[in-house]
């Protein structure tokens, strides 16, 4: 299946289309993507890559693989299936997961993580490194018997992942603009506003390199052509200009975040070098611990954009309530100094409350 | 049952005695021990109290509940399954796990973990909750069906947890003063040290307990019936007399650390105010984010002990090695942080 290196989306017809030109039916066509998938996959500890591919009610085919990160502790690891699931969060809203192929058994904390899609039971998984020639789909109940899920703790009308979520947020810095005031509508709260914003996006970011590695000539902090170089990353002025950006796509992240069990959504925002903007929203598992925090979510789209090294992100943004009973920040903060040293010396997790707290802090240059 | 109110561990001939006079085996006595298990839980945040009760192979029955960590992340969250596996790594070491009992459905995520035991899937559980009136003991399997488990990663020959670990290490601080050279042999890498030292220990709680609330007469740090008070906490003597206590601990917990996945054993002992050590090993997963915390492994400790309120910790060791692919240093740093603000922390690197 020759598929550009890093897929991790096919449209409806462009998986309809291979389908037929290998005379298969959709959820035949998975398997042999399973190569693929794990293409995706970046596991230096383990060296053991997962691959996973799904078929949504829409015809859509999304994908996962497992991402480890060295010098952290290992429940930092994004697993294949969480890959997956926080693709298919961030564009599937409203659809349904129908068909799902793994390269190896789904680990129990994945199996746990999948019970916050309503009507995973159903769904029909195969497992493609099974000793048989040709391993068949059974339903996903078959191998998480008597579960523990969402409805032991909540309300069966609580919207999980892929539905819409209300969190109704408001950032309490006083500066903030809300770009598009509809965003909200959406099922994930977020993914229009990037849309609308990109013609915005493209002058920030034309602006700033147009600017040449010249010292600014007066001391004002004005001419849209300069950089200013501050910061041995040379990205301060491209920060600033993004910075009410950037913090109105971590507040759509938190709208968008599944958080039932704590109250607490949550999310990141992440800018890389060349000004573009990725989110992710923290997803809640049932089971506490299989959570998906915001920065690993955030990550994955930046994988999935095509972005490319942790190095290139020079800024981000968490938005979460303050001093409420999960808080993201510092684990946040600790990821980020990891992976993007220079991300956190920059302007560090800019941290904004919403609904009846107070601003903390605001990382400035440094 | 009449168990005291924090019981995690019942001894072979108590529970012999227990199950007789109730006309039951002893498999048989775990579901009636469901609820005394779920009063050791403490899930402020979900308020879902989960017991779980086991039984080995040596006859004992060990104990475990959930606890939640308000203020931190959720994936610090201590299952009851994990609390349990916890406890019977600590005091169990060599036995088999062959019957559990757990008042809910485990979630995935202990489900899995509990792959680190070998042969858990011929270990029979019983789901207390569920709706008939008197349900069955299944095995271990049927509720993880085609596991992804330990040996998907590593050969069989490896240790798992309550097996015997090798785990060769050595501290880099030249003052440290190894105990007792003999603390690797017994299966479990640790608890007979606690027994040697308690003299020791009881003789410099009491020298700490006998200092008065006054400031030294001079400025020498000597006299052994002295606190000083550099610290809010009033705790910078003692701490300074265990510390060496306390790295060895911390240093036996990593030895005993199960961390065949990525190679970074590592350990915590933690310290109260009346200078008692509680030690707790990292246990990693094959499924990696399900691997439990040191620091979590040494409250887990703490509570089994009896010990009361994280406020009354004031000193931690945490001992890994030094830049690896895998370091609990920031991570430990932060929940110790919130949940002891005056916790003096050291992290000891070993090789």
């Amino acid at each position: 299946m020759n598929l550009p290196p890093k897929t991790y989306i096919i449209e409806a017809e462009e998986a309809k289309s291979m389908a037929k030109s290998k005379n298969l039916t959709l959820p035949q066509l998975l398997p042999s993507l399973i190569k693929s998938a794990q293409n995706l996959a970046n596991p230096p500890i383990s060296n053991f890559a997962v691959g996973v591919v799904g078929l949504t009610s829409d015809g859509r085919i999304f994908f996962g693989g497992n991402i480890e990160f060295p010098g952290l502790p290992l429940h930092h690891t994004i697993h294949g299936e969480q890959f997956f699931i926080t693709n298919l969060a961030a564009h599937a809203a409203g659809a349904k997961l129908l068909y799902l192929a793994v390269s190896a058994a789904p680990c129990g904390h994945c199996r746990q993580f999948f019970q916050e899609l309503r009507g995973i039971s159903d769904t029909q998984i195969v497992i493609t490194d099974q000793p048989q020639e040709n391993p068949d789909y059974k339903p996903f109940s078959s191998i998480l018997p008597h579960p523990f899920g969402p409805f032991d703790l909540l309300d069966e009308n609580t919207p999980l992942i892929l539905e819409k979520h209300n969190n109704q947020l408001t950032l309490k810095d006083g500066n903030f603009i809300i770009q598009d005031e509809k965003m909200c509508d959406l099922p994930n709260g977020f993914s229009d506003l990037n849309a609308k914003n990109e013609e915005f996006f493209k002058t920030e970011a034309s602006a700033a390199a147009r600017g040449s590695h010249a010292p600014p000539k007066d001391g004002n902090f004005i001419n849209q052509d300069e950089n200013t170089f501050d910061l041995s990353n040379g990205f301060c002025k491209l920060i600033a200009k993004n910075k009410e950006f950037l913090k109105s796509e971590a507040l759509a992240a938190a709208r968008g975040s599944h958080a039932p069990y704590s109250g607490c959504p949550s999310g990141v925002a992440l800018m890389d070098c060349e000004g573009k903007v990725y989110k992710g929203s923290y997803m809640e598992s049932a089971a506490y611990n299989p959570s998906m925090m915001p920065v690993q979510a955030a990550l994955v789209a930046y994988m999935v954009a095509g972005g490319g090294g942790y190095e290139k992100i020079v800024a981000a943004v968490v938005v979460e309530k303050e001093g409420v009973v999960v808080r993201q920040e510092d684990t946040a903060r600790l990821v980020l100094k990891h992976l993007s040293p220079k991300c956190g010396a920059c302007v560090g997790p800019t941290v904004f409350l919403s609904k009846g707290g107070i601003i903390r802090k605001e990382g400035g240059c440094v």
